[in-house]
């Protein structure tokens, strides 16, 4: 009997197909749609960690100790000494790359009119090591050291009506406490993966940057990557040591986890969704309940004729457990075959959120790129398969309780 | 009988004769005393030189330390002036104030950057000194309405303490309450508030010297209100009065010589 079961209830899914089809679907919609979120949340997640490795903190940045506390002053005059760090970074066999920067909140004047701006000083050469700037030069070159030239985003452009060749002068405060001016010629026009920095920044060479806001020598921060498999926080750590024991001064050195808590969050959000997803099929499996228990109601008589030929209550509950084991199998697979499909279509064309996140200060990029996962693809089909199957135990121990008497009344 | 009449008699007269007196003193004070207005005028009268070129330093003290800037100055009449910094960190840099307007000349920048609105509050060099409040206009009548409270002494100088109230929303300060005094028309303390009376900034004047006749400060403490730990001493060390000006200063052809 026991080998029979499966065949029995295999064939029972075909008694009544559309039924069957309806519940499979239901599972195959919950399936898909939860292999699509968790495609789409990987894909944030791993363009977030990129965005924020390349364009904010790198693997690890170093600061002034004290920069952090005053950050709302802009403290430009707690700054590193980069001329003293970078012989420090250049002989730790863990560091791959480094680069100054200086992030400077600015008014920029054009004619009469005033706009706010983050201004980036950076040493571009550097910087290839973080950023591909080739692919998002959107028109002109990068800017030359030694030369009040920048490189704006191309909405900051589009928006003030600028192009290349154009002037801007950025009024800021500097690291003496005081304010100056400074005119630069836009270079280059860069189509940056993340709104913000699209619509609010310019770079320049760090050299006039340091000029202009009186940091001689000085950098804002450090950013680093790392060689591979190098641990993240224990390298900040290390570094941090070498830097207070070599040049005696203490800094603020963290791992880009420890850094961004909105990264840390989006983290926390994809336990949620595994939650999120455990009420999807649940709500997907009603209709698979719903349907095992029209099933046994409609062969009630031939529940009461199998009870009466000696089937155990166990066994009838094992059948209709079995019928809805095979129609989540069919239905979670299908779902999570398409769901994989449509995220790597999505992935390859990506997800276009410019005017959704235009004007958000978020760093995740506005053409989103949903990324497929084998593994996280059959976990959801496991999953689907387990709470779908479960969710029909309850009508199908309705049908072992079922009397071979009260069942024969229906014949 | 006879001695009561001519005690009362006696008591009339010399409460006539005091009543007199009292009358004979205080006609002139009245007569001479000032309105709110004319304090003002004479405040603002005795503060505006024809030309002045003076240099002096402004430090900040606030919660990274203490930062000195040092300056040049040029005056004419009520509304045009100029501001050169000479201290290394801004060398070069000028304000200048002139028919309403205020620009600001930076010697990388290759645009003059004029001031206007909420933009002319911006703290200057990180002091507690706006743009505004360094190249104010003297014509106080035209922007407040005064309303003298009452004589206080403030620091043994006797002051007239006048509350001036804005006129137009165009002014920094909605509420002004100012210690003039009574006799050189020196402006000792002065604060200013919200409309709704909630204070912004305050000044005091520690130090004066005299030029042409006139008491002029020679120090002043500026506390802005709104910044935590944080004041400005601003000193003159050098004044000259009516000095001879070319006009041409002033103008914004000249700014970038």
């Amino acid at each position: 009997m026991m080998t029979k079961l499966p065949k029995l209830a295999f064939r029972n899914i075909f008694r009544n197909l559309r039924r069957s089809i309806l519940s499979a679907v239901a599972i195959a919609v919950s399936a898909m749609s939860i292999v699509m979120l968790f495609g789409l949340l990987s894909g944030m997640e791993s363009d977030m960690a990129n965005n924020l490795k390349s364009y904010y903190t790198g693997q690890v940045r170093i600061q002034n100790a004290d920069f952090e506390k005053y950050e709302r002053y802009n403290p430009l005059h707690l700054g590193v000494d980069w001329k003293n760090i970078e012989p420090i970074l250049r002989d730790n066999s863990d560091v791959r790359a480094a680069t100054p920067r200086i992030n400077f909140p600015a008014n920029m004047y054009l004619g009469e009119k005033s706009h706010g701006v983050m201004g980036i000083g950076a040493d571009f050469s550097k910087e290839e090591a973080f950023i591909d700037f080739p692919s998002i030069l959107q028109g002109g070159r990068l800017p030359q050291e030694g030369k009040n030239e920048a490189l704006m985003g191309f909405a900051l452009a589009r928006d003030m009506h600028l192009g290349l060749g154009d002037k801007v002068t950025l009024l800021s405060t500097t690291a003496t406490r005081g304010s100056n001016a400074f005119t630069f010629e836009i270079v280059g026009i860069a189509g940056f993966p993340v709104a913000g920095l699209n619509a609010n920044s310019i770079w320049a060479p760090i050299d006039r940057v340091q000029k202009f806001l009186g940091m001689d020598g000085q950098a804002q921060e450090i950013l680093m990557l790392l060689t591979d498999g190098v641990d993240e926080k224990q390298a900040a750590l290390q570094i941090k040591g070498d830097i207070q024991n070599k040049v005696n001064t203490a800094t603020d050195t963290r791992s880009w986890t420890e850094l961004n808590s909105f990264y840390g969050l989006i983290r926390i959000a994809k336990i949620a969704y595994y939650f999120i997803a455990m009420f999807f099929f649940v709500l997907g499996s009603t209709v698979i309940i719903n349907t095992t228990m029209m099933v046994i109601f409609e062969r009630m008589r031939e529940i009461g004729t199998l009870s009466a030929l000696g089937m155990q209550g166990s066994e009838l509950t094992r059948l209709f457990l079995l019928e809805g084991f095979f129609i989540s199998l069919i239905g979670s697979a299908v779902g999570v075959i398409i769901g994989y499909v449509a995220t790597y279509y999505m992935g390859k064309i990506g997800l276009n959120f410019t005017e959704a996140f235009s004007g958000m200060d978020i760093e995740i990029s506005s053409i989103l790129r949903p990324e497929t996962n084998v593994l996280t693809a059959i976990a959801v089909w496991a999953y689907a398969v387990v709470i779908s199957t479960l969710s029909t135990f309850i009508p199908s121990r309705h049908a072992s309780k079922i009397q071979p008497v009260e069942a024969l009344r229906y014949v | 009988m006879s001695n009561k009449p001519k005690k009362l008699q006696r008591y009339n007269r010399l409460q006539k004769i005091m009543i007199l007196g009292i009358l004979l003193f205080s006609i002139p004070a009245m007569i001479f005393a000032l309105s709110a207005d004319e304090i003002i005028q004479e405040m603002d009268r005795l503060s505006t030189f024809e030309t002045t070129y003076s240099t002096g330093s402004i430090q900040t003290l606030d919660r990274f330390g203490t930062k000195t800037s040092l300056f040049k100055s040029w005056s004419q009449g009520k509304k045009d002036s100029l501001i050169e910094f000479t201290s290394k960190a801004e060398r070069g840099q000028k304000i200048l104030r002139t028919e309403g307007s205020l620009y600001l000349f930076y010697p990388d920048a290759e645009q003059l950057i004029r001031m206007q609105g909420a933009a002319l509050r911006q703290s200057m060099l990180g002091s507690d000194i706006s743009y505004e409040d360094m190249t104010e206009e003297k014509n106080t009548l035209d922007n407040y309405t005064a309303k003298l409270e009452q004589n206080e002494t403030f620091k043994g100088n006797e002051c007239y303490v006048l509350t001036l109230t804005a006129k137009t929303r165009s002014v920094a300060y909605p509420i002004q309450k100012i210690w003039v005094d009574t006799e050189t028309y020196l402006t000792w303390k002065a604060e200013y508030s919200t409309a709704q009376g909630r204070l912004l900034k305050e000044m005091e004047v520690l130090e004066t010297f005299v030029s042409e006749g006139r008491v002029i400060p020679k120090q002043s403490k500026i506390e802005d209100k709104m910044k935590k730990d944080s004041s400005t001493l601003m000193s003159v060390d050098s004044f000259e009065a009516n000095p001879k000006l070319d006009r041409s200063i002033f103008t914004l052809e000249n700014l970038t010589w």
